[in-house]
């Protein structure tokens, strides 16, 4: 019990269940927070190293996917420590009919891609008034 | 058959040796499950944040990087202390409403501080620190003494 060793999360490699990808280098799962309130969902993606302008976000057939390309080459000279390993990210999730998926925006800041996904009309609960007479 | 097992010297455990070695698998098997400050944490706290770092030597300088995405740079701090590097810093959750339900946390909150000991003398005044999409770097240019140096020795 005694051991309270830091341990560093390592980034999780992926293989992509559609082929392999066509450029070299590894891919790393990100991590993801998911949250919902009445209006919208919204999917924070950490993605260090990242910029926005090198984010492919896809929608096809009901999947959302994210490709995250690093501008950052590996460390040059010799490595003294290594904690992590420098590359893209991809992830996809599946999408229901309960996001309306014309109006999803996104937008990334200090490696961090936001995405808002804001429910469809008929997934947003309404009140429903009742007439008294 | 017993005559087939061969006897070895010392085998038999006591039984006091026994309870403890028991008692110690236990131990392990627990924490193995639990992770050793389960109880603290509690399981919905969410992952505490330590961020990765690479070092690196090139001829002129060490190269610290860290992966800190979302965080803030104002609460980040870089000290360097002899050839003592010491970052700390805070990775703040960001969530605006309570209204909000969570479906799904992976990613790290919390503060944290790490430091490094740099294999060389660094010249402290020409120390640079910056940070960009979630990476933070730090260039820490070498002192001359910490220099290699290359002696070409002439062949008679």
């Amino acid at each position: 019990m005694a051991e309270q060793e830091i341990q560093v999360h390592e980034k999780m490699q992926v293989n992509p269940p559609e082929g392999e990808f066509t450029r070299e280098g590894p891919y790393f799962t990100p991590a993801v927070d998911i949250c919902e309130n009445e209006k919208e969902l919204i999917l924070k993606v950490d993605m260090p190293g990242v910029n926005g302008k090198n984010v492919e976000i896809d929608l096809r057939d009901g999947v959302l996917s994210i490709v995250g390309k690093v501008a950052e080459a590996a460390p040059e000279g010799q490595e003294l420590l290594t904690e992590y390993r420098t590359g893209n990210y991809f992830r996809s999730f599946r999408i229901t009919d309960v996001v309306d998926q014309e109006k999803i925006t996104a937008s990334m800041t200090d490696g961090v891609l936001t995405l808002v996904l804001p429910k469809s009309h008929k997934a947003v609960p309404r009140k429903i008034p009742i007439a008294t007479t | 058959m017993r005559s087939l097992i061969p006897w070895r010297r010392g085998e038999v455990e006591s039984r006091e040796h026994s309870l403890a070695t028991l008692r110690r698998e236990m131990d392990d098997l627990f924490d193995s499950f639990f992770g050793s400050d389960w109880f603290l944490s509690g399981p919905y706290s969410g992952r505490k944040f330590v961020p990765a770092f690479d070092i690196s030597e090139t001829e002129n300088e060490f190269v610290v990087k860290a992966e800190l995405p979302g965080v803030d740079t104002k609460e980040v701090q870089v000290n360097l202390t002899g050839n003592v590097v010491t970052v700390s810093g805070e990775k703040k959750e960001e969530r605006e409403q309570k209204s909000e339900s969570v479906h799904r946390v992976e990613r790290a909150y919390g503060s944290f501080t790490r430091s490094f000991t740099i294999p060389g003398d660094i010249q402290e005044d020409k120390a640079e620190a910056s940070y960009k999409d979630g990476v933070l770097t730090l260039k820490l240019p070498k002192a001359e003494s910490s220099k290699k140096k290359t002696i070409k020795i002439e062949l008679k």
